[in-house]
């Protein structure tokens, strides 16, 4: 017996119920004074910010764009090393030996960490932003690389030997596509930490993005604006995770189909 | 004497684990003609996949040598084509790009390459599949697709290891069927492991029984029963006694291969 699943539509439904529950909930607990105006202001007054920061003066847009190309600037850095290094670890046990303890000690810093030096080598520009994406992710994807490679089926590679490919042509055609959904999948939790890279970096350092516009609020007391900001991160992640599936469907057609 | 298409000369394989060094197959000669198929039947841990990975280049004899057309195999080999159990498709391939896959490693166009895989997926009635994944795909059906990919590679020996085995009584009887028409209409070498005294038979100019471990040849049998062999071949006498010869002889071997392991104390697959 499987567990009961509900349909798109009841399930899209009630999730929006929830929201609609929550978000009432919260507005008659501020309204009511309940919770204090200046600590929790309600949705309402959070949503007209936005529309303000939107419309009329466009600052948020320009926030969360300046955030987005830091991350994908970053992120797509580290995926252009982190991979063929991943790769390759996973193809040859000897390199695997000699770089495995360096993305190890790597690989646990929080990318709050390497802000410090980050400022020192390279201001707060935009060097600095993508310095600390890079950070944060470089090292996860090397290690979801190498270990999507290792998952490979090997006879699949003796098979590809076998109809005469070369060992490049197995890498190429074989053990890339074969790691490819492991890849993808670790791809998609790495982009989530871009997320959280970029904002502690426009935190401490920077002059526009989320981040900033986050700790600017609460220089503030503004606590709407904190929340403005809060929303679009998370908006902008669950979009994120929207593309990237489209990007999985269309890069792996036959996993979809079972 | 003319050199034979391809010969095992005293094919000795050794592995060493940690503990031990087990002889799995050891003093194997065994010469096969061009387009002649052969059988390779013998009790389960005899060695047989070890023959055919020496034909394929993926393991290397620790004495001895396998000879192909006098050329000595020394690394994995291409013109042995490799027909394996569990079929080792590429899931993210169609089955007509399965099919062509050792034709773009040898640098073919797109369009060359499929329709040369058409050819094969129409020869085992796949032609509705051709864009399938093999996910989509019988047992029965993967297993065509895995003989065409090797086919339309031209290999010059096709290496079958119990390819039909794990696939139900009727798929299988088909299946031994549509290669028996393949292999006839290409003159296709084969060397084709069975645990099926009958399989064996029905496809076999030549039935090689294996001795338990270490695995050599214990006895060769030419199979002269006339093609094709269908099911009435299966009800005449010489079917029979034939098979019963060979039971005897295989029968012998599996309990002394019983007895080793018993002693042995370990478990076979
Ligand atoms: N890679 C290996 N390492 C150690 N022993 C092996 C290895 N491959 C096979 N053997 C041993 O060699 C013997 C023959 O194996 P195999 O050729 O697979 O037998 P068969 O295919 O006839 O069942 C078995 O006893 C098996 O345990
Ligand atoms: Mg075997």
């Amino acid at each position: 017996m499987g567990r009961k699943e509900l349909d798109l539509w009841s399930a899209s439904v009630l999730g929006a119920l929830g929201i609609l529950i929550f978000l009432g909930m919260w507005e008659l607990l501020t309204r009511t004074n309940i919770i204090d105006m200046f600590f929790l202001p309600p949705p309402s007054q959070v949503v007209q910010r936005a529309w303000n920061m939107t419309v009329n003066d466009g600052v948020l847009l320009v926030d969360i764009r300046m955030s987005a190309m830091r991350v994908l600037i970053g992120f797509l850095l580290s995926v252009i090393v982190g991979i063929p290094i991943g790769l390759v670890m996973g193809m040859n046990p000897y390199i695997r030996a000699m770089i495995n303890p360096i993305i190890s000690i790597i690989r646990p810093l929080p990318a709050l960490s390497w802000i410090p030096l980050s400022m020192l080598w390279l201001g707060i520009d935009e060097q600095q932003k993508y310095a600390i994406v890079f950070m944060g992710c470089f090292a996860s994807i090397v290690v979801y690389t190498t270990d999507a490679t290792l998952r490979v089926d090997p006879l699949l590679q003796r098979a590809a030997r076998n109809l005469g490919a070369s060992r490049l042509q197995v890498l190429l055609h074989v053990t890339l596509p074969g790691a490819l959904p492991d890849i993808l999948s670790g791809l998609k939790v790495v982009l989530a930490i871009a997320w959280t890279c970029v904002i502690s970096a426009e935190m401490v350092g920077a002059n526009s993005g989320l981040g900033f516009r986050i700790w600017t609020a609460k220089e503030w007391s503004d606590t709407s604006q904190v929340l403005v900001g809060m929303i679009c991160i998370s908006l902008t992640v669950l979009l994120l995770d929207i593309l990237f599936r489209f990007i999985e469907k269309f890069l792996l057609p036959w996993q979809s189909k079972d | 004497m003319s050199k034979p298409f391809m010969h095992f000369n005293n094919l000795t394989m050794s592995f060493t684990t940690r503990k031990e060094t087990v002889t799995a197959v050891c003093d194997f000669d065994l010469k096969v003609d061009k387009g002649q198929v052969v059988s390779l039947v013998g009790a389960s841990g005899c060695g047989k996949t070890t023959v055919l990975n020496a034909a394929a280049g993926f393991l290397l004899p620790t004495t001895g040598e396998v000879l192909l057309e006098g050329e000595k195999i020394t690394a994995i080999e291409p013109r042995c084509g490799m027909v394996f159990q569990s079929y080792a498709l590429f899931p993210w391939l169609t089955v007509k790009d399965n099919v062509a896959f050792g034709l773009k490693m040898k640098g073919l166009s797109r369009k060359q390459r499929h329709l040369e895989a058409q050819k094969y997926i129409e020869l085992v009635g796949l032609k509705a599949f051709a864009n399938a994944y093999p996910s989509e795909l019988s047992g029965g059906m993967c297993q065509r697709v895995a003989i065409c990919r090797a086919l339309a590679n031209k290999t010059d020996v096709l290496l079958c290891d119990e390819p039909f085995a794990a696939l139900d009584a009727m798929t299988r009887q088909v299946m031994q069927q549509e290669l028996l028409s393949i292999v006839q209409k290409s003159q296709q070498t084969v060397l084709f492991i069975t645990h099926s005294i009958d399989e064996a038979l029905i496809i076999s100019d030549t039935i090689v029984v294996m001795s338990a471990r270490p695995g050599r040849v214990k006895t060769m049998i030419d199979v002269k029963l006339p093609r094709p062999r269908d099911v009435n071949v299966q009800l005449t006498k010489d079917y029979i006694d034939l098979k019963k010869s060979i039971w005897d002889m295989v029968e012998e071997e599996v309990r002394s291969s019983l007895k080793l392991t018993k002693r042995a104390g370990m478990g076979q697959d």
